[in-house]
């Protein structure tokens, strides 16, 4: 029976505060603002909170420390959260997990009678084979041992996902006495400091803790029990104008040059500290006997934090097993809650008692010496336990209790000391794992080096938070022989199955010796067969219990048989917490004309961070309209790049394959780049806009790489030369289609006519009084314009040629039309109908390059591919008239074998069948050649090899 | 990778906001070999230590840089611009 209680003996109970009523599983409870909510559901005597995860056993609440299994919940559609971690709400809706009906009536719990049928290694024995079995089998396992159900539709998917920053000088990691030290330290060297808890409130373990404070540096504190100094401190902090404190926030990962990594809420902190004091404490160990997993087996810790912080007495008849003090003094707080203490369970004989044994012994406390737990009795929750010899099998004696408390001494949590890149290492006397090194600029107090008294954690701290301050070297730390809690006893050996060792995998002893006996004798292999240790709680409960009790059971020693590296994240993180709000924090780029593009009903296209209109009307519908009228594109985010200079055209004839020197002032001419590896990898036009003064036009995705690899050559070989990216400052639109002379001539001061301004040339002018610069180019196959003008103007030039055109019929066309338009015309987009094995010859664009130049970006490889002769070509084909449009990426198909690929491929709505791209062997790549193309489903279509472009091969249309 | 890297011209920043190219290599001459081409092209010493290798400050104020980094520990670097290349490489032969 566990109940609220409203006073005790040894010590102040807190404040409550207010009610707050909240849901479990739908029915409303009651708690108060300082519960968790398994503190709360403790005290309304919801003793079962979840169903294990292969035999649907029932599980209670155990460590409070937030790692078990048992109290993962669903709170407001988030699922696999910990209960013993999150303050209570008011109208907090908690759902159980992996239960149905609920974790009090479980059908799953069948399991346990059929867990033959579930050995383990139980995954690779019973669906290895045949192959079709593991998705079915994959889909049940899934639903009985599933964690919380993601609600796809759920309100989390409008929750708000934030990434903050901090940069202390001090980050202090946990407040507990060691923590505050650390921090008073800090601040006393007059640095900013941050501290961080994973609770509510600061204090740690000394919040529950009623031991004489003695040895401590603050010397108002001796004397005072160690719950209300650790109050002391915490106020004498509160103050303090260089301190932040940070509660109900998990520190998860420690990187590279102190970035500390938290979660909060949904928010994900990133904190760079000049340095970091790391003071995580440490939890129980996990004893392991049979039935140690039963709801009423609790930590010690879990039931003084219930008792001392939220005023909850778990049991009402408790039994203690023990090996140090510690166990006395969870007696003596359970003694004082008013609960029945039937029997301290010690191991230990002959040692010197301590300070609570004898309080416990004044009590008239019943106190076992020589003995530890053999078993758990009870089915659905504890109801008795069997104690005797650590060394025998024989049951000594037996108690009737409904509380079985574990205080066993204490393992330190270790996981973000070894984050700082060191691995932890068994230290036989002390039985604990340790981190002994830490990297510079990273420091430890507290528990971590193992159970002390509140002094000297507070002073052990201090001195680690001066250090921290100073930049000095890590201190050593120090613990005096009665400190050091004895080995635990041999977990006993008293037949009986349920000995659980990992409970978030179900993984007992016996099933451990049995993957041992079967020759997975390593840890390491152990681990993998067994699962044990990879469920949600990734070792924090059981990896000192698996350490210890693989290296008996395969004898191997201590040192060898440890668990492997602790790797980030501490404790799992969602990934919307990760993934922030927006990805990478980038932006939405928009082009100056995107209000007038929402005015008709567009459909944008992502293109890098930009938004690009993909199609107003139909794609089809577009080209028909840019075939036989006039159409208008935005390409604003085409990269525009401005070389000037006197060293210009000698960079321009290293940067670009070809030669500019005949280049005149007024010309524009089609340019691919190639990288030093002879690859394709981007065209665009040159254009000899005035004097001296380059105009470089790039693709959209490659504008900021062109101009870093600019820059680089300029770095390295510098020229007298500038550079300037326009890509942002002009605005640029295409206006192309066969009516485009008549329409724009009226519009501005260049002389447009074919004689005055012929394809492939630029000019210079105005257009309704904005100064613009036009390239007579054809990357659509008709008559057409690019114009590039400042971006102030982007809108208002777009919306005028717009107004203008309305007798006209000009319209704006989009993306997905341009692909279509240039396809007809055979035209390549590097990336698309290239890749990284594309060299220039093959695809067709070997005229663009120049090579009895003395140096070039690429020369080298280039020249190697010409001796090597051509293996393949991007060819233009057409399909015949009904075949079937394949998907871009299929393969071409000769005698049953893939020989090549299409890169592009569409409908043409010019000639009503499909056109396309594609790579051919070169001994097929011959005009009228006919071959097979492959679709996803397997069907078949026919190709035929097309000379030059399907639509106005000779270019007649675009040079009139 | 979380460490940070120094920005001859912004001061120390977090990596991420860093681009990085290569190892410091020397580039071919025409003349030279094929093969030395398709090692400049494609072989990378991977130094265990300390190497020299080119970043780009590309969200910051897109200077190129060489920054002397030790690979093993990601802690020491040294960050210079190319022009005083020779000076450290002269450093680091006497060193």
């Amino acid at each position: 029976m566990a109940r609220r209680i409203q006073e005790h003996r040894y010590l102040t109970l807190p404040e409550r505060g207010q009610k707050v009523s909240f849901k479990y599983n739908g029915k409303t409870l009651t708690g108060y603002e300082t519960d968790t909510i398994a503190s709360a559901l403790m005290a309304e005597e919801v003793k079962i909170t979840g169903r294990s995860f292969k035999y649907h056993r029932p599980r209670g609440q155990f460590d409070a420390e937030g790692h078990g299994p048992e109290v993962m919940v669903t709170v407001d559609d988030e699922p696999n959260l910990w209960a013993d971690l999150i303050p209570l709400h008011e109208g907090m809706e908690v759902k159980s997990q992996n239960a149905w009906p609920s974790p009090e009536f479980d059908l799953a719990a069948v399991n346990q009678v059929t867990v033959p049928m579930l050995p383990n290694g139980f995954y690779y024995k019973m669906f290895h084979k045949p192959k079709w079995v593991w998705p079915l089998a994959e889909a049940q396992i899934r639903k009985v041992a599933g964690l919380g159900k993601i609600d796809i539709k759920g309100r989390h998917n409008k929750r708000r996902y934030e990434k903050r920053y901090r940069f202390p000088d001090v980050c202090v990691i946990g407040g507990g006495p060691a923590g505050l030290g650390a921090a008073l330290a800090a601040l006393e060297e007059g640095k900013q400091v941050l501290l961080i808890d994973n609770r509510a409130e600061l204090g740690g373990h000394a919040l529950f803790d009623l031991s004489p404070v003695s040895g401590s540096p603050v010397s108002e504190l001796n004397g005072q029990p160690a719950y209300q100094a650790v109050q002391t401190l915490i106020e004498e902090l509160a103050d303090s104008p260089n301190l932040e404190v940070m509660v109900n926030t998990t520190v998860f990962a420690l990187y590279e040059d102190n970035l500390v990594a938290a979660q909060c809420g949904n928010d994900m902190f990133k904190i760079r500290a000049e340095s970091v004091v790391l003071c995580p404490g440490a939890t129980d160990r996990l004893l392991v006997f049979e039935n140690n997993d039963i709801p009423g087996v609790m930590s010690a810790r879990a039931v003084e934090r219930d008792i001392a912080r939220h005023g909850v007495l778990p049991g009402e008849d408790a039994v203690v097993v023990t090996t140090h003090d510690g166990g006395y003094h969870t007696a003596m707080m359970l003694h004082g809650a008013g609960a029945k203490v039937v029997a301290v369970v010690d191991s230990r004989t002959g040692n010197t008692p301590g300070h609570f044994e004898n309080q416990a012994r004044e009590a008239g406390i019943e106190i076992h010496k020589g003995h530890t737990v053999h078993r758990a009795r009870g089915g659905r929750y504890v109801t008795g336990v069997d104690i005797g010899a650590p060394t025998e099998n024989d049951t000594a004696r037996s108690f009737n209790c409904d509380l079985l408390v574990m205080a066993v001494g204490f393992k330190p949590t270790l996981n973000l000391l070894s984050m700082g890149r060191k691995t932890p290492v068994w230290n036989t006397e002390r039985q604990i794992l340790e981190v002994t090194e830490l990297p510079e600029h990273i420091y430890s107090a507290g528990e971590v080096h193992g159970n002390a008294s509140f002094g000297r954690l507070l002073e052990e701290g201090s001195t680690a938070g001066k250090a921290a301050a100073q930049g000095a070297a890590n201190p050593a730390t120090t613990r005096s022989t009665d400190e050091i809690i004895a080995a635990l006893p041999a977990d006993i050996e008293c037949g009986g199955k349920n000995h659980f060792i990992c409970k978030c995998m179900d993984v007992t002893r016996n099933e451990a010796r049995v993957s041992i006996g079967e020759g997975y004798d390593q840890v390491e292999s152990l681990k993998r067969y067994t699962s044990l240790g990879m469920g949600p709680c990734q070792g924090k409960s059981c990896h000192e219990a698996i350490a210890r009790l693989a290296a008996i059971d395969t004898g191997l020693t201590p040192e060898e048989a440890m668990p492997t590296t602790m790797r980030p994240p501490f404790m799992p993180t969602t990934f919307g917490t990760l993934a922030g709000r927006a990805p990478h924090l980038g932006p939405v780029r928009r082009t100056a004309m995107h209000h007038a593009h929402l005015d008709r009903d567009v459909t944008f296209l992502d293109a890098g961070q930009w938004k690009r209109p993909d199609h107003y009307l139909s794609p089809e519908e577009e080209v028909k309209h840019v075939r036989t009228k006039i159409g208008m594109i935005d390409v604003s985010t085409l990269g525009k790049i401005e070389i000037s200079g006197p060293d210009a055209l000698d960079f321009l004839h290293f940067l670009l394959p070809g030669k500019f020197k005949q280049l005149a002032v007024g010309k524009t001419r089609y340019s691919v780049m190639i990288a030093e590896d002879g690859i394709l990898f981007e065209d665009g036009t040159l254009s000899h806009i005035s004097e001296g003064r380059y105009y470089l036009s790039t693709t959209t995705g490659n504008q900021d790489a062109i101009m870093s690899m600019m820059m680089w050559w300029l770095t390295v070989e510098p020229r007298d030369v500038q550079v300037k990216n326009l890509s942002g400052a002009n605005a640029a639109m295409n206006v192309t289609g066969p009516g485009t002379r008549e329409f724009m001539q009226p519009l501005t001061d260049v002389d447009l006519s074919n004689e005055a301004f012929p394809y492939m040339a630029c000019r210079e002018g105005l257009i309704a009084g904005v100064p613009v610069v036009m390239f007579r180019i054809g990357f659509t196959g008709e008559l057409g314009y690019e114009i590039h003008y400042p971006a102030e103007y982007g809108e208002s030039l777009w919306n005028h040629l717009l107004e203008e055109g309305k007798s006209q019929d000009v319209r704006p066309f989009g993306v997905e039309t341009q692909r279509i338009l240039r396809l007809e015309k055979g035209h390549l987009i590097p990336g698309t109908d290239t890749d990284a094995l594309s060299n220039p010859y093959e695809a067709g664009v070997g005229f663009t390059i120049k090579d009895d130049k003395p140096d070039f970006l690429g020369k080298a490889f280039l020249k190697d591919f010409k001796d090597r002769g051509i293996e393949n070509r991007l060819i233009p084909y057409v399909l015949d008239k009904g075949a079937v449009i394949p998907e871009d990426g299929v393969a071409v198909i000769e005698q049953g074998k893939a020989v090549g690929r299409v890169t592009s491929s569409r409908t043409s709505p010019t000639l009503g069948q499909g056109i396309g791209l594609a790579w051919l062997p070169d001994s097929m790549a011959k005009t009228d050649q006919r071959f097979t193309i492959r679709n996803r489903k397997g069907v078949d279509s026919k190709a035929t090899v097309i000379d030059h472009a399907s639509y106005d091969p000779h270019g007649e249309r675009l040079k009139s | 990778m979380s460490f940070q890297l120094s920005c001859p011209n912004c001061g120390k920043r977090a990596v991420g906001e860093f681009a990085f190219r290569s190892e410091l290599l020397e580039r071919p001459s025409q003349d030279d070999d094929f093969r030395e081409w398709a090692e400049y092209v494609y072989l990378r010493r991977n130094r265990w230590g300390k190497q020299i290798e080119w970043w780009y400050h590309r969200g910051g104020c897109q200077s190129w840089f060489l920054v002397e980094r030790d690979t093993v520990n990601n802690t020491d670097h040294r960050s210079f611009w190319y022009k005083d290349l020779p000076q450290v490489l002269a450093e680091r032969e006497e060193g």
